[in-house]
């Protein structure tokens, strides 16, 4: 049953590839604004979870309601335009594109919806400000280190406002110091915008940034709360 | 460093091809397809000299020409052979009649044995059409029993039409030169006549812009599988290897998709051989034991593709610093240099210069200056390509988001775009210079027959002893035909032997001389002088009324004729002379049969012109039937508006063929490298999707990323084609004139090999931007 006032809710997802079952009967609800790790060994099905609530893989079974909405009756432009527009993404090696400059990658999902070049190069400057990285916005991916890579992304997964941050591994590829400052900016920059995030790490440091934490093993969740 | 070292270092990275696992396997064996692909061109090309000069020595070993310069008697090593070649359809049926004279009479290469009377041996070609159902109207004329086919040594072609048949009594036709008595088959005179210097030319650069290309080809496919490869050298780094010896690793292992391609090379060559032996293009085909390339040409691709392939990594490595925890782009690669590559073209302009302006009369052009020049003037394309997109693209501003994508994808690393394109544009290039020549020189090697096909559009030669009248009659019931003409024609001399004025004699009912002249009235019996013809100054001299002529009269060294006397008759009228169904104006006599001396029949030839029906279907092989049912030996000629030169036509042939191939060859190449860039950026493009991107935007992203090369590369191909092809006018002397035809459509030929190439590679795009890129374990 969905949790009153949850923004993002699934229950009983299945999901196999081939042979391997990567979820069985998880379940995973958010609020607005709400941090939430899930956390997991590697092959746990976490990133199978992520994918599947941000609507880019479908599940074979199982409900997900987003904002009250089936996401599952939704079709793949639908659930595009609901990325595009209501979500946002980090990934663990960032996938910034090369060719672009860190300005231009910032400002590019909010050209895929439309808004004109240079208002959305305003913008994404604003951002690369407020994840100080502002002094790179000409350079491109390639020019710069892991860390500085993965502040953009994160001011390219947040400048659509969006109300779902997912964010997959997101410090996965940098040192602990890196790590943490891009935590500590991720978290505040999503808290500022009443962003709720979903957090995939293994790691309880990155873990620890979290309002609440849910558990895979096995394809099945378990939250750490209702546990407690 | 040494020798040893380097061989070390090669072997290493050959190891490392083939030990990668399937990933490692299937790298090097695209990278050997492609090669492969291009070394089979290659030799094909190369063996094509060698089949054209088998295809002559077959030709010259059973020739039998009708006008031979000394006669010789009746023998009996000799034999008679009538020339006796058909139509079918637009195909010309090689057919001779065989009358051997004695026990020793030899016989034509390939056939073992003489056909009797009511027989034939037949070409396998042949065979097969007279067997199957489209050949009944054939297998109509050839109704002789087929008791055997003509060996491979007598035919200059799998796909040849040909037959011997019996024959008897053919000796008189020698005079008729529809026959002719030889002792032994082939011309062992001189040898081949030397190509005509514009013809050579024309080889030369055909075979220059077929090769080039595929060149091109060979060092893009050797880089197959790049990206991945540094960053297994990058390991290597990480372990001890250094900059130089991760370089000769690299090359290593281009030697080893090298060689691996030079044996599938090999392989695809025994096939593209074999299936060269079935193929006819434009009515010219080979048998596979043709297509041999010669041992040097071989050896020569056999060492240049692998060190090609060992060349073109060094220097492609040459940007790239593998260092131990990756490899390093500089994010902006050094500016390109404009100067030496503005060198190459010039340098080739400069080789050709001298050959400017000496025209066919002049006799040779330089063949390596030529080669030489051709080859600059178009390696100039594949320098200067990666320099103008690279200066083109960093001026190119932001537009939509594909837009955005594809330009500073260009803008990164435009090399590998210009590579994609650099064959196309040298293609291009290349055939638009040849294009040029071919029309500038086309007049030259075309000649209008000047016949008028609105009023007859075949031309039936009847043999003397067949009487004119029902031979006409018989065309007329034929099926498809509209009208016929009927004539016997001949000379009329003033001397029977050695005349020192002669004019045409023209005789045929009043409706077929109304279509040589203008008649003022006529009937049965009346006789027409036409003066006035331009060049035929005899016809006022001869037409004098009571004055004899001698119809057919004798020549030195030629036959005894059948000369028959003729009087001018006093009633002789005048005619004007309108064009003629032959497309010319003819003066002489026009006689109607009531006053042709009886015996005139052995002194003239008879000639049939046939209007057809344009919707009668097959109306031409019923003619055909027709007239092979008058008598065997009558001759059947389809009229055409022009004739072309046979050499040209198969140069220009043989360069719309290789044109083919390689731009197909080119395109495989064009589709492994984009779907090699796309698997590179699997993850990126997945995650492109997962935040919300539209597949349409990906895919016109590719498409702009592979137009935009290409627009520059065929407006640089234009320029270099347009070039080239006025300097080869200029040398052959032949007033420049731009055929926009061919250059749009040459570009437009090479745009559609990209569009096809982009249209092909959507799918596995779609697929690649599934989630499944997204997963890491």
């Amino acid at each position: 049953m969905t949790p009153p006032g949850s923004l993002l809710c699934a229950e009983r997802l299945h999901k196999a590839y081939g042979p391997t079952v990567a979820l069985d009967g998880a379940g995973f609800s958010i609020h607005p604004g709400e941090i939430v790790a899930v956390m997991g060994p590697s092959g746990s099905g976490k990133s199978t979870l992520l994918h599947c609530l941000a609507g880019i893989v479908t599940p074979d079974s199982g409900t997900i309601t987003y904002d009250g909405r089936e996401l599952s009756a939704m079709n793949d432009a639908q659930r595009s335009a609901l990325r595009r527009s209501e979500f946002g993404f980090v990934f663990q090696f960032g996938q910034l594109v090369p060719e672009l400059t860190c300005v231009e990658n910032v400002a590019l999902p909010l050209r895929l919806n439309g808004t004109p070049r240079k208002e959305a190069e305003r913008a994404a400057l604003s951002w690369l400000e407020r994840l100080e990285v502002d002094d790179l916005a000409k350079k491109r991916p390639g020019e710069v280190s892991g860390g500085q890579g993965q502040r953009v992304a994160v001011a390219r997964a947040l400048v659509t406002r969006p109300r779902v941050l997912f964010a997959d591994e997101p410090t996965g590829a940098l040192d602990s110091l890196n790590g943490e400052r891009v935590m500590e900016l991720l978290t505040e920059a999503a808290r500022a915008t009443s962003a709720a995030v979903v957090l995939v790490t293994h790691e309880a440091r990155v873990a620890a940034y979290s309002d609440r934490e849910i558990v895979v093993r096995d394809g099945r969740s378990r939250d750490m709360e209702h546990a407690i | 460093m040494n020798a040893r070292q380097w061989a070390r270092d090669l072997a290493q990275g050959v190891r490392f091809a083939f030990t990668g696992g399937r990933e490692g396997w299937v790298r090097a064996v695209l990278t050997a397809v492609g090669v492969g692909l291009g070394v089979a061109l290659l030799l094909l090309t190369t063996a094509i000299p060698n089949a054209l000069a088998v295809r002559h020595d077959r030709e010259m070993a059973r020739s039998d020409d009708l006008v031979l310069d000394t006669r010789i008697p009746a023998a009996a090593d000799t034999v008679v052979v009538a020339h006796v070649d058909t139509e079918f359809g637009d195909t010309t049926v090689r057919g001779r009649a065989l009358e051997p004279e004695g026990p020793r009479a030899p016989l034509p290469p390939g056939v073992d044995r003489f056909p009797a009377v009511g027989e034939m041996v037949v070409s396998p070609a042949l065979k097969e059409v007279l067997e199957s159902d489209s050949g009944k109207l054939l297998r109509e004329r050839l109704p002789d029993r087929i008791v055997g086919t003509i060996g491979e040594s007598g035919l200059i072609g799998s796909a040849e039409l040909a037959f011997y048949r019996g024959g008897e009594d053919l000796a008189p036709y020698i005079d008729d030169a529809r026959a002719t008595r030889i002792d032994e088959f082939g011309f062992s005179g001189s040898p081949a006549e030397p190509l005509d210097p514009v013809l050579l030319l024309l080889v030369l650069v055909v075979f220059v812009v077929l090769l080039m290309p595929v060149a091109v080809f060979i060092a893009a496919a050797v880089r197959f599988g790049g990206e991945r490869r540094d960053r297994r050298l990058a390991a290597l780094r990480l372990v001890g290897a250094d900059g130089r010896m991760t370089r000769r690793i690299a090359a290593g292992e281009a030697l080893a998709g090298a060689v691996l391609g030079l044996v599938f090379g090999a392989v695809f060559f025994l096939i593209g051989r074999e299936v060269a032996g079935g193929v006819e293009v434009f009515h010219v085909s080979v048998f596979p034991s043709y297509l041999n390339p010669s041992p040097l040409l071989a050896l020569l691709v056999a060492v240049a593709v692998p060190a090609a392939a060992v060349l073109v990594t060094l220097l492609a490595l040459r940007g790239v610093v593998i260092e131990p925890l990756g490899v390093v782009r500089t994010a902006r690669p050094a500016r390109r240099r404009l100067w030496w590559r503005l060198l190459l073209p010039l340098a080739g302009l400069l080789m050709l210069y001298p050959m400017i302006g000496k025209g066919r009369g002049n006799g040779d052009f330089n063949q390596y200056l030529v080669v030489g020049g051709v080859v600059l003037l178009l390696v100039g394309v594949t320098a200067l390509l990666p320099w103008v997109v690279e200066a083109v693209v960093a001026r190119l501003g932001a537009g939509a988001v594909s837009w955005q994508l594809a330009v500073r994808r260009l803008q990164l690393s435009s090399g590998t775009a210009a590579r994609m394109v650099n064959g196309i544009a040298v293609a291009v290039a290349g055939a638009i210079a040849l294009q040029m020549l071919f029309a500038g020189v086309d007049d030259d090697y075309t000649r209008n027959t000047e016949h008028d096909l609105t009023r007859a559009q075949m031309q039936v030669d009847v043999v003397r002893t067949v009487p004119l009248e029902s031979a006409a009659e018989k065309l007329r019931r034929t099926e498809g035909v509209r009208a016929v003409y009927a004539y016997s024609e001949g000379m009329a001399g003033d001397r029977p032997k050695e005349p020192e004025s002669s004019t045409w004699v023209t005789a045929g009912d009043c409706a077929a001389l109304r279509e040589v002249a203008t008649l003022p009235s006529c009937r049965d019996g009346d006789v027409f002088a036409v003066p006035g013809v331009e060049y035929d100054t005899e016809t006022p001299k001869l037409a004098v009324p009571g004055r004899t002529l001698y119809l057919d009269p004798s020549y030195e060294g030629g036959p005894e004729r059948a000369t028959v006397a003729w009087r001018v008759p006093h009633g002789l009228k005048q005619a004007r002379a309108r064009t003629w169904l032959t497309g010319a104006e003819r003066g002489g006599f026009l006689i109607t049969p009531g006053a042709l001396p009886a015996e005139a029949g052995q002194a003239l030839f008879q000639e049939v012109y046939v209007a057809l029906d344009p919707s009668a279907r097959d109306a031409r092989e019923h003619v055909r039937n027709a007239a092979a049912a008058l008598h065997p030996m009558t001759n059947t000629t389809t009229w055409a508006a022009t004739e072309k030169s046979g050499r040209f036509t198969s140069i220009r042939t043989g360069l719309f063929a290789g044109a083919v191939c390689v731009l197909a060859l080119i395109g495989a190449s064009l589709l492994v490298s984009q779907l090699e860039q796309l698997r590179e950026r699997r993850k990126l493009l997945s995650s492109l999707v997962a935040f919300g991107t539209r597949r349409r935007t990906l895919s016109l992203s590719v498409l702009w990323q592979t137009a935009v090369p290409i627009a520059l590369g065929l407006l640089l191909a234009s320029a270099v084609g347009l070039t080239l092809g006025t300097v080869l006018l200029k040398m052959t002397d032949t007033p420049v004139r731009v055929d926009w035809t061919s250059v749009l459509s040459m570009t437009g030929i090479g745009a559609a090999v990209v569009l096809v190439v982009t249209l092909l590679s959507l799918p596995p795009l779609l697929r690649l931007m599934r989630p499944d890129g997204l997963r890491t374990e």
